[in-house]
């Protein structure tokens, strides 16, 4: 009876949904994040049902049957534009993003009631690698000087701080492909002392992010500078929200996305951009650090390219850009602080640019090149530029080298558009959830 | 005298414990909900169905944990939340444990919050944790001493340090007013012990949830509720220190009380969600540079008023 009771509680809470991101996965989260009923956790720990959003590459599937067993029991598994894995092929596939919320809604009410049994484990209980330890306590592999126990090497004092001097354990560990504070699908091998980034080594690119069909369109035919410049700011207003849930501005982060999903030439980004730097958001967060040379600036191109002083925007090349009176914004610093004040600037550029583009019903000239939020695109699309972070992290401590990631888009650009979702309004959605 | 000596201060510390916990959830959930977040379930709601599916979740374990420490931290936390609230002064008759020496215990609840949250991180055994606890023994050892500082402040009119003599020094003026960088050093104090929105170094979103990233099921919800107790804790010794604790017109003291404590955490909780987590070297940097010297201004005008 009580436990009935317990369960029948348990079964109205949020729904605690943790995202493990597949190919062009992130853009449900930024309905999901909108969606009453519903909260996007952190860590596998903290979740119930498991949402694996997007098409997983094979490459990834060990890593995604490692996640998948993370979650504590009950839990669930739940695939949007995504085939399950074969061991977990009866499991619920949902394509519509419609459908999504309340199907999530369904799987945590059908767990906690018992009617649904927990997702089975697919990997043995038992570490990855063997036990290499040695001695009593079976501590360390050769005595108490390290070795490789569970194929992970000891926290060893074995590299000098780069810091202060303060030498700390150096700790070697593998991130991602799925640690939802890195862009979806990069995994890392990163040495730390402390909370210090010592070394970085990417070893899986980000996945190649899908942008709007208008800029594929851009390269076969004249569009509508307005619809241009919208897709450009919504996709610069999800990043930013992105880094504001990052910082702990959660509220400002879903006014970003709110922003982001009711675009129209009319909106405005004045009053965020007020709220962020009264909240302290330039000088306690996004402080300056992680600073771009000018080479690793034009390696990344588009926005942090012009937040270094670059002046280098495919815009000024046509003309009708030119007839609207365009030429390209940039700032000094290079730095996270340029960064995001670069964004902003842009997008507001971008929503002034599209009012006056509708009112005079222009249409882009230049078909032979885009510059696309990501950057230029002309012969090639822009590439996946992450191997920076090697030379950019190091020094950093973890804060700030996770504060530097979230400002800059590093991922290629996927030769397939975005699929639009379908065009319900906000609010509607919000409502018919409540 | 086992009524009044035993079972009534347990039974005040234990119920303010709960409705204190349960009322952070329901005002942090309702200043969320203002602030535009989805409205789904009602606030009053929403910490109770959240409890009720922690404890139906499984505990779950990390590779090689210290299995000890890992469970005794939230069960440590809470502890040294009930022992600070034990101390709060509700009525001049009423109070839990008026011990002479209240302010020195509660600055020790303050320093073992320090090894009680790295101890949590560090059990764990697993990255995030751990980073999230090396970052709270900077941020602790950071603001423990303003905080004493602070504290001597109040004492020095009191002419004592015991928390009662404190409310009653305050009976012609709120320490709030007496000493006006006291009241806003403190809660600076109270975000930290508490990790909580700007400083929450320990249980970040960046770290997916720090020493709690890889906790689940009841100790989790212990966590959480010891977390939540350890804001009202602070707030009940907030109130008693600078806002004159029970004393006030018309209301009875416990009201007074209640009033002032509901108050702070309200500041406390619209202050976590309105400002974002401070980088964690500019935070060490602010409060050694700027707010420990505000906190020796702040006892020097303890003092100097205390001498006039």
């Amino acid at each position: 009876m009580a436990v009935s009771w317990l369960s029948r509680l348990a079964a109205r809470a949020r729904v605690p949904v943790f995202p493990a991101l597949g190919m062009h996965g992130d853009t449900i989260l930024h309905r999901l994040a909108l969606t009453p009923g519903i909260e996007l956790v952190d860590s596998p720990r903290h979740a119930s049902i498991l949402l694996v959003a997007g098409g997983v590459p094979p490459d990834l599937h060990e890593a995604l049957r490692r996640l998948h067993d993370q979650l504590p029991a009950p839990f669930a598994t739940l695939w949007y534009r995504s085939a399950p894995l074969s061991e977990l092929a009866g499991d619920l596939r949902v394509d519509d993003p419609e459908a999504l919320p309340e199907a999530l809604k369904r799987l945590h009410r059908e767990l906690m009631s018992g009617r649904r049994d927990s997702s089975p484990r697919l990997l043995p209980d038992e570490p990855p690698n063997p036990w290499e330890g040695l001695g009593d306590d079976g501590h360390g592999g050769e005595g108490m000087m390290g070795g490789v126990p569970y194929g992970r090497p000891m926290a060893m004092n074995m590299h000098d701080d780069i810091r202060d001097g303060l030498t700390l354990d150096s700790l070697t560990v593998t991130l991602g492909p799925f640690l939802p504070v890195l862009p979806p699908g990069l995994g890392a091998k990163v040495t730390l002392q402390g909370d210090l980034v010592q070394s970085w080594v990417t070893q899986l690119a980000p996945y190649p992010i899908a942008l709007e069909n208008v800029f594929h369109e851009a390269l076969q035919r004249p569009v509508p500078i307005a619809e241009l410049e919208l897709a450009r700011a919504r996709h610069h207003l999800q990043r930013l929200a992105f880094s504001l849930r990052l910082s702990g501005l959660e509220h400002l982060a879903l006014v970003a996305l709110r922003l982001s999903r009711g675009l129209n030439v009319e909106s405005r980004v004045g009053r965020l951009h007020r709220w962020l730097t009264r909240c302290g958001f330039f000088r306690l967060t996004a402080a300056g650090r992680g600073r771009l040379e000018a080479g690793q600036a034009r390696r990344v191109g588009g926005i942090a390219a012009r937040a270094a002083g670059l002046e280098e925007d495919l815009r000024s090349r046509d003309a009708a850009y030119r007839r609207l009176g365009f030429t390209p914004i940039v700032q000094r610093g290079g730095d996270t602080n340029a960064r995001w004040r670069q964004t902003l600037a842009e997008i507001d550029h971008s929503l002034q640019l599209a009012c006056r583009a509708e009112q005079e019903d222009l249409y882009s000239e230049m078909t032979e090149a885009v510059e696309t939020p990501r950057g230029p695109w002309d012969d090639y699309r822009p590439e996946d530029a992450s191997d920076i972070l090697e030379d950019l992290l190091p020094g950093l401590e973890w804060d700030e080298a996770l504060t530097t990631i979230a400002s800059l888009d590093l991922a290629g650009v996927s030769e397939w558009p975005l699929e639009p979702l379908s065009e319900t309004s906000l609010k509607d959605d919000e409502e018919r959830q409540a | 005298m086992i009524v009044s000596e035993l079972l009534l201060p347990v039974f005040v510390v234990l119920a303010t414990l709960a409705v204190g916990a349960y009322l952070v959830g329901v005002i942090d959930g309702a200043i969320g909900a203002a602030l535009g977040a989805p409205r789904g379930q009602s606030a009053w709601l929403a910490p109770l169905t959240q409890g009720a599916w922690l404890l139906t979740q499984q505990a779950n374990t990390t590779e090689a944990p210290d299995w000890r420490a890992w469970r005794l931290a939230p069960a440590l936390y809470l502890a040294l939340a009930a022992t600070g609230l034990a101390v709060v002064p509700w009525s001049p008759t009423l109070i839990p444990t008026d011990l002479t020496t209240s302010v020195v215990l509660w600055g020790s609840v303050e320093a073992l919050a320090t090894v009680v949250i790295f101890l949590h991180g560090w059990s764990a055994n697993t990255l995030l944790a751990l980073i999230g606890a090396y970052r709270y023994v900077a941020l602790g050892l950071s603001y423990i001493l303003i905080s004493m500082f602070v504290l001597i402040g109040v004492a020095l009119p009191a002419e004592s340090l015991q928390f009662s003599q404190v409310v009653a020094s305050q009976a012609e003026m709120w320490n709030v007013i007496r000493q006006p960088l006291g009241l806003p050093l403190f809660l600076i104090v109270g975000l930290g012990m508490t990790f909580w929105g700007p400083f929450n170094l320990a249980d970040s979103r960046d770290l997916a949830g720090g020493t709690a990233s890889a906790v689940s099921g009841p100790p989790r919800l212990v966590w959480n509720l010891a977390r939540a107790a350890m804001l009202v804790a602070f707030s009940g010794v907030a109130a008693s220190a600078f806002l004159g604790g029970w004393l006030g017109p018309w209301l009875p003291g416990p009201l007074w009380m209640v009033i002032k404590m509901l108050v702070v955490l309200a500041v406390l909780l619209l202050i976590g969600r309105l400002v974002p987590r401070v980088q964690p070297e500019r935070c060490v940097t602010l409060m050694w540079v700027v707010l420990l010297p505000l906190s020796f201004i702040d006892l020097i005008w303890a003092g100097m008023e205390a001498l006039l």
